[in-house]
C-alpha cells in the first residue's frame, strides 16, 4: 500500500491546460513513465483478436498472441516505419508490412523479408534482432491490459495501490465478470487532456450545478423515487473521496437512505447475492445504495458506476460502468474513448436498460457529458492567452473535511463528504512530481 | 421495388420539412411527425480489419432514444424554463441539415415506405469554425391518411472519430 504524505497542492498554473511547452514535456515525463490502460481482455478473447489504441501520442497494437499472451507492439515497421494495422480491430496470425512486405507473427518476432537474399544476401541480415518494438512491461489487473514503456516502473498492482481494493468492489463483483460491449466510441474534444480526468477522479462539487437540467428530469434518484425503493429516506446524499496514492482517487456517493442490509438497486435482484459472496463486508459498503462512484487511474483513465433514475420512463431505474480513456493530441486537444462494460451474462432486458441509462446520461451523446465537456473546453479556451497563463487554478475545496475513521475499513486517505477537491490535489501533487517542473504554484 | 416519382417527390417534401423543424429547433411540430414508438439509433462506426464487414458496430450505439426520452429528455431540456441551465445547449450549437440521395422503395406493408438517404449535419458552436458528420440514414416511414410519419431512423456514421461541438445530435 502506498504512503499518503501530503494532501496535496491547492494552487496550479492555467497553463497546465493550454500550454504547448507543458504539453510536450507531459508526453515526455508524463506519460512515457506511467502505466497506461490500453484495453480490456474481452475486447481480444481470442488467439489473433487485436485492437488499435494508443500510449501517449504513439499507436500500438494490443494483440493475443497464438500462445494466448497479451502482448503490445509499437504499430510500426521495424523496416522503415509503416504503420502495420490501419484497421481499429481484427483478428491476424501475422502483421505484413505494405511497404516492403516485411511479415511480422502476432508474438512480434520477424517472421519473413521479401528478397532477403537479392537485397541483403544470404545472412545479411538477423531475424532475431528486428522484433517489433514492445513496452518495458505489459500487465492485467480485473481483465484491464495496461502497458508502460519505464523498464524501472513498480508492478500494476503496486502502481495501483489503494485504488485497486475499490477496482475489485466495481469490477470484480460478478460471477461471470464484465466484458466491454462492442467497439469504443471515439471522438475529439476541444479541451486539454487533463480535464475531464479531473473532473472524474471526484469532483462532486459540481454536480448540482453543471447538471441541474438532467437532475430536473428526474435522472438523479430524488426522494419521490427512493421512498418508493426504500422506508427512511433522508434529506442529503452522503460520501467520501479518497486519496488512493500515485494520482489514484475515487469518490463514491451514497443515496440518502436509512436501510437494512445491501441493497444493490439499479442491478437485477437475482444477481445481488453474487455481491454479496464476492465483496468483503467492507467492499459492499461502497456498493450497496450506491447513487455514483467515480475516479481515476493516474495518468488518463477514468471509471464511472452510476445509479439512474427513470431512464427509459417512470419508475425504470439502472445502473451502468463505464471507462473513458483520454489520448493527448495537442495542449487543447484530445482522443476519446469510451467503454460500455457489462456482467457476462445478465438479463438481456437488463442489459438494455443499463446500456441506455449510460447513452442518456454519460455516453458521448448524454446530457450529463455534454454539459461537462462544455465546461472542459471552455478552461482550455480560457487557459492560453498570455496573461491567464499565468494565474493559478484553486483547489481548497474540502481542505477541512473530516478524516474517516480507520475502523471503517477503507484503503487510502479518506474524508467524509464528496463535494471535495481532495481528488484534484491528489492527481495535481504526483502530476507535479513527474513534471518536475515549477508549474505548481503552491 | 421504387416508389413512384410522386411518392418519392412526396417523401421528399416530408424530410425536408422534418429537417426544418429541427433545424429551427421547432421540436413540438418534430413531434408530430413521428410514430409513437419511434426509435433513433446510431450504431458505433469503426473501421473493422475486413473490408466486407461494415463500418459500424451492431453490439454498440452511440445513440438509443425513443419518442419518450426525446420528448421527455432530449427536448424537454431546451424548453424555456430549463434552457438556461443546459449549458451544452446555451448558447446553443447552430445545426443544419443537408439531406440528399433521397431512394424510396415500397416494402410488403402497404403502410410503410424503406426510405434511405444520405445526410451532411453541420454543426456550429460559439465563434468556433463549423464542423461536419456525413453518414447514411435508413427510415421507416409510415404513410397516414394526411401524409407521412417517421417511425424509425437508423443513422450509419462515416467518421470514425467524431470531432463535431457536441454529440447529442439528430442526424
Amino acid at each position: 500500500m502506498s504512503e499518503v504524505e501530503s494532501d496535496g497542492p491547492v494552487s496550479v498554473l492555467r497553463r497546465t491546460w493550454g500550454d504547448e511547452e507543458v504539453f510536450v514535456r507531459e508526453l515526455d515525463r508524463v506519460f512515457k513513465h506511467s502505466w497506461q490502460f490500453l484495453a480490456h481482455d474481452s475486447e481480444i478473447p481470442d488467439p489473433g483478436d487485436y485492437v488499435q489504441r494508443r500510449m501517449g501520442r504513439d499507436r500500438v497494437i494490443v494483440v493475443r498472441s497464438e500462445d494466448g499472451v497479451i502482448r503490445v507492439f509499437l504499430n510500426t515497421c521495424r523496416h522503415r516505419g509503416v504503420p502495420l494495422c490501419r484497421a481499429d480491430e481484427g483478428n491476424s496470425s501475422h502483421f505484413r508490412c505494405s511497404y516492403h512486405g516485411w511479415t511480422f507473427a502476432n508474438t512480434g518476432v520477424l517472421r519473413g523479408v521479401t528478397y532477403q537474399p537479392d537485397v541483403y544476401g544470404r545472412d545479411g541480415i538477423d531475424k532475431s534482432e528486428l522484433g517489433l518494438f514492445e513496452p518495458a512491461h505489459v500487465d492485467t489487473f480485473l481483465g484491464m491490459v495496461f502497458a508502460t514503456w519505464d523498464q524501472d516502473a513498480v508492478p500494476l498492482r503496486e502502481y495501483l495501490g489503494d485504488l485497486a481494493w475499490y477496482l475489485e468492489a466495481l469490477m470484480g463483483k460478478f460471477d461471470d465478470g464484465l466484458e466491454v460491449v462492442g467497439t469504443p466510441v471515439r471522438n475529439i474534444v476541444k479541451a486539454n487532456w487533463k480535464t475531464e480526468g479531473e473532473n472524474l477522479s471526484g469532483d462532486g462539487y459540481h454536480t448540482m450545478v453543471t447538471h441541474a437540467t438532467a437532475v430536473e428530469l428526474g435522472l438523479f434518484a430524488t426522494p419521490k423515487d427512493l421512498e418508493k425503493l426504500t422506508e427512511v429516506v433522508t434529506p442529503r446524499f452522503t460520501g467520501r473521496t479518497v486519496d488512493c496514492g500515485n494520482g489514484h482517487t475515487i469518490r463514491v456517493q451514497r443515496l440518502p437512505v436509512e436501510i437494512e442490509g445491501n441493497q444493490y438497486w439499479g442491478y437485477p435482484e437475482e444477481m445481488w447475492e453474487q455481491f454479496d459472496r464476492n465483496l468483503s463486508p467492507e467492499q459492499q459498503q461502497v456498493m450497496s445504495a450506491l447513487s455514483v462512484c467515480h475516479g481515476s487511474v493516474f495518468p488518463n483513465m477514468s471509471f464511472i458506476e452510476n445509479f439512474k433514475t427513470n431512464v427509459d420512463g417512470p419508475g425504470l431505474h439502472a445502473r451502468y460502468f463505464r471507462i473513458t480513456v483520454r489520448y493527448p493530441i495537442s495542449a487543447t486537444h484530445c482522443e476519446q474513448l469510451w467503454f460500455l462494460l457489462q456482467p457476462r451474462n445478465a438479463d438481456p432486458q437488463w442489459r438494455r436498460l443499463s446500456a441506455q441509462a449510460y447513452l442518456r446520461t454519460n455516453g458521448p451523446s448524454g446530457m450529463f457529458e455534454i454539459d461537462d465537456t462544455e465546461n472542459f473546453v471552455g478552461i482550455s479556451e480560457a487557459s492560453v492567452g498570455e496573461v491567464a497563463r499565468d494565474k493559478s487554478i484553486t483547489y481548497l475545496g474540502g481542505l477541512k473535511n473530516p478524516k474517516t475513521p480507520s475502523d471503517v475499513g477503507w484503503p487510502g486517505d479518506v474524508v467524509d463528504g464528496d463535494k471535495t477537491e481532495k481528488t484534484l490535489r491528489a492527481f495535481h501533487r504526483q502530476w507535479a512530481v513527474m513534471m518536475d517542473d515549477d508549474v505548481v504554484v503552491s | 421495388m421504387w416508389a413512384s416519382p410522386e411518392e418519392h417527390a412526396a417523401v421528399s417534401a416530408f424530410l425536408a420539412h422534418e429537417a426544418e423543424a429541427i433545424d429551427s429547433r421547432d421540436y413540438a411540430t418534430w413531434l408530430s411527425l413521428v410514430d409513437d414508438d419511434f426509435t433513433y439509433q446510431v450504431p458505433v462506426p469503426r473501421t473493422p480489419d475486413n473490408p466486407f464487414t461494415p463500418h459500424y458496430d451492431l453490439r454498440s450505439m452511440l445513440i438509443d432514444e425513443s419518442k419518450w426520452s426525446l420528448e421527455s429528455q432530449w427536448f424537454r431540456r431546451l424548453d424555456r424554463d430549463l434552457y438556461e441551465l443546459s449549458w451544452a445547449e446555451n448558447p446553443p450549437v447552430r445545426f443544419r441539415h443537408f439531406v440528399s440521395n433521397v431512394r424510396v422503395r415500397r416494402t410488403e406493408n402497404p403502410k410503410l415506405l424503406d426510405v434511405r438517404s444520405n445526410v451532411m449535419l453541420i454543426g456550429t458552436r460559439q465563434s468556433d469554425a463549423p464542423k461536419f458528420l456525413t453518414g447514411e440514414r435508413s427510415d421507416v416511414i409510415s404513410i397516414i391518411d394526411n401524409g407521412y410519419r417517421l417511425a424509425r431512423r437508423w443513422v450509419v456514421l462515416d467518421q470514425v472519430v467524431i470531432d463535431f461541438p457536441q454529440l447529442r445530435i439528430m442526424l
